[in-house]
């Protein structure tokens, strides 16, 4: 194991400003020791707009001040203007990476509320293209993460089989991002001929992609020696920071929605979350690369053990008219960044009163992220950042 | 430093012998999948410009344009779509009505002017109008309920030998129900004859409101019960509902509001408490639909009203030419009730002609509505027609309903397929039931069975009630034996219209058959009788074809002061009669009040 | 999950219990009382994570809700914790902050000041423009902020768009003389 940055942080800190009684930094910008830079909002680096008001000393990072905003778009206060239907379209561009969580929660939310029991059909699709977007975004992350330190060939690697499960999207929903498929009730269509064994094609592509960034990556000397030790979450952290997912497991917490609280018919398929303690970047980056495989896995035994028919949608009030009764929900499942949760009321009308989006990012890249970057390499910036899979649109809405 | 883990990457430049899978565009189409959400697509001969699209958008991408003329169950206009707004989400699609929108798989098209982003699908013209594949609603999928609640009925054998109302009426979970299947179009609107504001009703049961939905009613219609069960219900032929499933129950849904509210409370509801007084006198003959419809809103407009009624009973054809099955007596009544609680006054037994002349009503009155109707049987003058066990329709329906005594054979023959053979067919074996227990009563019909002008419902029932319904079989001659009839030869009826479109029924004489039954009832078609105007009056009156007395807009005759309406001039039915006697109750108080108007 | 319930129920005089579904359950308890039963729950009785705080704005009852989600990984259960706040006609409902509770709860609390306009007292920069910078308006958030005026105003639509209703479009073209508006406007002008 290379020398852990973990432990740099106690040697002579002479150079440094010194600390307030808090742990901040004490700058002073006049004695020329300082520089302030922005990182962001645009930046390579950065995943979404988003920026980082970064005090650098040398190449240093002594302190980190997160802003949010360039995303903004009020979905929340929108959605309360919305049928509760009217809500999908809006609701799927709260997170782009992964659009279908949002589909998910509030649909289900709204189901909850309104008393709909989703067919038993219905659920294992859920549970498939939720499974398919945790693919589609771990294909990007995990080589992603070698490229923030500008190892950017197995990105490649990873968005050519992205590229393909977004095409299976495709087939499935209509559309490659924004799929619009779990839909309040159920979802919008059954698998289209063919396509299990087109899916099951692709997926072994992937078998051949792990070894392929194993050796790349996993056993790349830079990478290992810029990712270990770098960002260390402590356990302690995890409930304290509000740590979620790969990001908590990474740190010898085991946190998965799925096994806590199983939803859809996750009870019914065989998987074990890895959980390793090392708490780096580089650990998180094992956990995300288990995923990976484990994603495979259950997309396997999905197709394996769903039906062949079945009901794809309950009957539901008519959409145009459909109130619900005054009620409060919190709705919550397993995002590729961890419990991705939505607070949803009603009040007795044909639109929300308020929904509240609780992504993993809004705590990940506030208090967190600003912990982190202190004592942190400039260079050092994006890995942190992407290794605890911020999202800005979700921390802002 | 571990020297493999230095090494390893390098593995990598083993792809540099690999072919690259980038697809080359533009040199290599790449057509988006089957179910691919693009550019909008429309088949608009099957879109009737409902606005469901419109209504779901979220963005506010479509608005409604105008492209042809509006017409019965077709509002006439098209959804545009604007691409500056659009997301593909295709809700769209999964909402319309008649599964005339969809998605193209196409996805690239590269237009220079912006403008070119706003357009109407189907109506210009682009490439992928002819692409088979992009998003169509999936099947086993609705955004709203198909079916119609089903409304509880007596069963065939609890009805067959009474005559208690056979439809039980909605409870309120299942009007609820039934009202939230509407997408509220308002294509319905149009068609109705009254024009009634039937998604503003279905509303106000969506919301509980039945005081409000009794306010709509009577904006436009003041016989809610009566139409509420025997409307000819035009409105759900055009429902939009109807493209994809059952068209929405309005019929039953009128009736619930107006059951629910009760009669005493009406005067309070439709606040007609405090009306004022015009000092005018309208005289009205008749107390069918159009009268009754007509007295209603001149009272509200302030008119001492007078109906003169030739029998004992107001309510026209709805009291003396629909079966109690269907329209129970103390419905009638709760509605004209309330219409003569009013202020409207009644006149039972007095005809116009004989014991009033038509021209001393219009000396003592500031104007007179007619609306006589059709109680003259016509017959279809085959040999054997005139005999005396001969029956026409409208007087059996009228003898029912007075009480009168008549001999019920064990076998019946009635001749014609429209809603008043069913009413008449259907009254006969309920007789039949309780004097044999039995039924045999023939219906025969020219038209086929897939055409037969009764509503389907009324086949269907009448049948339940083992009455025989024979379609596509021309009357050639009623057999007579001893004075009286044996039966009815009837031959094959092929084809009614010519290839004009004129009624010239074709006949194969060779297909023959013999329906028998010792009475036989004509029920083809009602005439009307006028004979209450005066030879000189009529002079002052144009007549059009079919002897039907011209009218303006407003029902309004040659003579100033007299209107006519409802049967004998517009329709049949109850409905078009309503619409008429609010149209010349608007006329009258135009023509008596020139100044204000 | 019933233990705390219990003890918000028996220490901290906690009501209107609504068990949404095993495991998650929302309970209202008195504005006073909510940092101490916070601070119990995360203390004594396990629920260590702040899954969020929010507000519910409740215009029509003069209630400004507001709801910590509070989260026991031990024994797998969540309660929502609804404080009810007095509703400001102006904003500037008050509660006491829990940032020293939680880290993170600082950001939420600068949300709620920005977007809702409720203020907690000592929470570290919480007057700090968080997603808003340069508003000057009300507090967005709030239902009184009306959302469709504010996007008329500031942004323009694309010009040479018309719609047409189908019923009234329908009316104009097939019967415009309707006699039932000739009617209520002859006897009744109120309706």
């Amino acid at each position: 194991m290379a020398k852990s940055k973990l432990f740099t942080m106690n040697e002579d800190r002479s150079l440094y400003p010194e600390l307030d009684v808090n742990g901040k930094p004490i700058v002073d910008l006049t004695s020329h020791k300082y520089v302030k830079i922005w990182q962001g909002p645009q930046h390579p680096g950065v995943t979404g707009n988003m920026s980082l008001e970064l005090t650098i000393s040398g190449d240093e990072i002594v302190e980190s001040k997160t802003h949010v905003g360039y995303l903004h778009r009020a979905f929340e206060k929108l959605l309360e203007r919305r049928l509760f239907v009217q809500c999908m379209p809006t609701s799927i561009r709260l997170c782009v990476a992964e659009p279908d969580t949002n589909e998910y929660v509030i649909s289900n939310a709204i189901e909850e509320l309104g008393n709909i029991e989703v067919p038993e059909m219905a659920q294992w699709l859920r549970m498939l293209s939720l499974e398919m977007a945790r693919l589609q975004v771990l294909l990007r992350q995990v080589p992603g993460q070698a490229g923030t330190f500008a190892l950017g060939l197995g990105y490649q690697w990873g968005s050519y089989i992205r590229d393909l499960i977004l095409d299976s999207f495709e087939e499935l929903t209509g559309g490659r991002v924004y799929h619009m498929y779990i839909i309040p009730g159920g979802v919008r269509g059954l698998l289209p001929d063919g396509f299990k064994a087109r899916l099951l094609e692709k997926l072994k592509l992937i078998d051949e992609f792990i070894p392929k960034i194993d050796k790349l990556i996993f056993n790349n000397v830079v990478f290992e020696s810029r990712a270990r030790g770098l960002a260390y979450i402590p356990k302690e952290w995890v409930d304290e920071y509000g740590i979620y997912g790969p990001a908590s497991r990474g740190s010898g917490v085991s946190r998965d929605v799925r096994k806590t609280n199983p939803y859809l018919k996750y009870d019914q398929l065989d998987f074990e979350p890895f959980v390793t303690t090392e708490g780096d970047v580089y650990a998180r980056t094992e956990v995300r690369r288990a995923d990976l495989i484990m994603t495979v896995d259950l997309i396997r035994q999905i197709l394996d053990k769903m039906p062949e028919k079945g009901d794809i949608k309950a009957e539901t009030p008519n959409v145009l008219h459909w109130k619900i009764p005054k009620g409060e929900t919190y709705s919550k499942c397993e995002s590729s960044r961890g419990e991705y949760g939505m607070y949803f009321v009603t009040d007795g009308s044909a639109m929300p009163r308020r929904v509240n989006l609780k992504g993993p990012s809004y705590t990940h890249a506030n208090a967190l992220l600003d912990k982190l970057l202190i004592n942190a390499n400039i260079a050092d910036t994006a890995a942190i950042m992407v290794s605890l899979a911020t999202c800005p649109p979700e921390i802002e809405r | 430093m571990d020297l493999k883990k230095l090494l390893t990457p390098f593995t990598a430049w083993g792809n540099i012998t690999k072919d690259p899978v980038t697809i080359k565009d533009p040199f290599n189409e790449r057509p988006g999948a089957d179910r691919y959400r693009g550019f909008h697509k429309n088949d608009i001969d099957q879109c009737i410009g409902c606005g469901t699209c419109e209504v779901i958008c979220e963005n506010e991408a479509i608005d409604l344009v105008p492209v042809s003329d509006s017409k019965d169950g077709d509002s006439g206009l098209r959804p545009m779509i604007d691409y500056g707004r659009c997301c593909w989400c295709a809700l769209c699609v999964d909402i319309c009505t008649t599964n005339s929108l969809s998605l193209s798989n196409e996805y690239t098209w590269v237009s220079t002017d912006p403008e070119d982003f706003r357009f109407v699908p189907g109506v210009d013209k682009k490439d992928w109008d002819n692409n088979e594949k992009g998003w169509k609603k999936p099947d086993n999928y609705e955004f709203y309920s198909l079916k119609r609640v089903h409304m509880d009925e007596l069963s065939p054998e609890e009805r067959s030998d009474s005559f208690i109302e056979m439809m039980k009426g909605y409870s309120k979970e299942q009007a609820q129900q039934e009202a939230d299947r509407c997408v509220q179009c308002g294509i319905c609107t149009a068609t109705c004859p009254a024009h009634m504001g039937i998604p503003e009703y279905i509303k106000a049961i969506r919301n509980d409101d039945l005081e409000e939905g009794l306010r709509i009613l009577y904006d436009t219609n003041p016989l809610p019960e009566i139409c509420g069960r025997i409307c000819t219900h035009k409105c759900e032929t055009v429902c939009s509902m109807g493209h994809k499933g059952d068209p929405i129950s309005i019929r039953w849904l009128k009736r619930y509001i107006a059951d629910q509210n009760p009669s005493e409370k009406y005067k309070e509801i439709l606040e007609v408490e405090n009306l004022q007084p015009k000092g005018k006198k309208v005289a009205i003959i008749g107390s069918g639909p159009s009268g009754l419809s007509a007295a209603h809103y001149l009272a509200l407009m302030g008119y001492e009203v007078k109906i003169f009624e030739k029998l004992e009973a107001a309510g026209g054809m709805m009291r003396y030419g629909i079966p109690e099955y269907r329209l129970p007596y103390d419905q009638i009544d709760k509605d004209i009730d309330y219409i003569l609680s009013l202020g409207v006054e009644i006149q039972y037994n007095v005809t116009i002609g004989k014991d009033i002349t038509l021209d001393q009503l219009g000396k003592d009155y500031d104007a007179v509505f007619s609306g006589t109707g059709l109680h003259l049987g016509r017959s279809t003058g085959i040999p054997g027609s005139d005999n005396k066990h001969v029956y026409a329709s409208p007087d059996l329906l009228r003898w029912i309903v007075e009480g009168k005594e008549f001999e019920v054979p064990e076998s019946v023959v009635v001749i014609g397929g429209g809603n008043v053979a069913m009413d008449i067919t259907r009254s006969m074996a309920r007789l039949q039931m309780v004097k044999y227990g039995k039924v045999q009563v023939i219906a025969t019909a020219l038209e086929t069975e897939e055409n037969l002008p009764a509503d389907l419902e009324e086949v269907v029932e009448g049948r339940e009630e083992a009455c025989i319904i024979n379609a596509g079989w021309a009357p050639v001659e009623i057999e007579i034996k001893d004075g009286v009839p044996t039966g009815l030869h009837v031959v094959k009826c092929n084809s009614l219209f010519d290839s004009e479109g004129r009624f010239n029924p074709q006949t194969d004489p060779n297909v023959k058959e013999f329906w028998p039954g010792t009475m036989i009832i004509e029920s083809i078609g009602q005439g009307m009788d006028l004979s209450y105007i005066s030879e000189e009056f009529k002079t002052k009156l144009e007549f059009g074809p079919r002897g039907r007395v011209q009218t303006d807009e407003y029902f309004q005759t040659g003579v100033e002061w007299f209107f006519m309406g409802g049967d004998i001039i517009e329709g049949p039915d109850v409905i078009h009669g309503i619409a008429n006697g609010h149209k010349a109750a608007v006329g009258i108080d135009i023509m008596l009040n020139p100044e204000k108007n | 999950m019933q233990k705390g319930i219990n003890n918000l129920i028996e220490k901290f005089g906690a009501s209107d219990l609504e068990v949404r579904r095993p495991g998650l359950s929302f309970i209202t308890v008195e504005n006073t009382k909510a940092v101490a039963a916070i601070t119990h729950l995360k203390d004594i009785d396990g629920y260590t994570i702040l899954s969020l705080i929010t507000a519910v704005d409740w215009i029509e009852d003069g209630i400004m809700q507001l709801t910590y989600l509070l989260n026991n990984p031990e024994e797998i259960a969540e309660i929502g914790l609804r404080v009810m706040l007095e509703r400001k006609e102006e904003a500037g409902e008050s509660m006491e902050t829990i940032h020293h509770l939680w880290p993170n709860a600082k950001k939420w609390q600068q949300e709620l000041k920005e977007m809702f306009g409720i203020d907690f007292p000592t929470s570290p920069g919480l007057n700090d423009p968080f997603i808003l910078e340069g508003w000057d308006a009300a507090p967005p958030y709030r239902r009184d902020f009306d959302t469709n005026k504010y996007a008329e105003e500031t942004f323009f639509p694309r010009p040479g768009r018309e719609t047409h209703d189908p019923a009234e479009h329908m009316k104009k073209n097939m019967y415009p003389n309707n006699p039932s508006d000739y009617t209520n406007k002859k006897y009744n002008p109120n309706r």
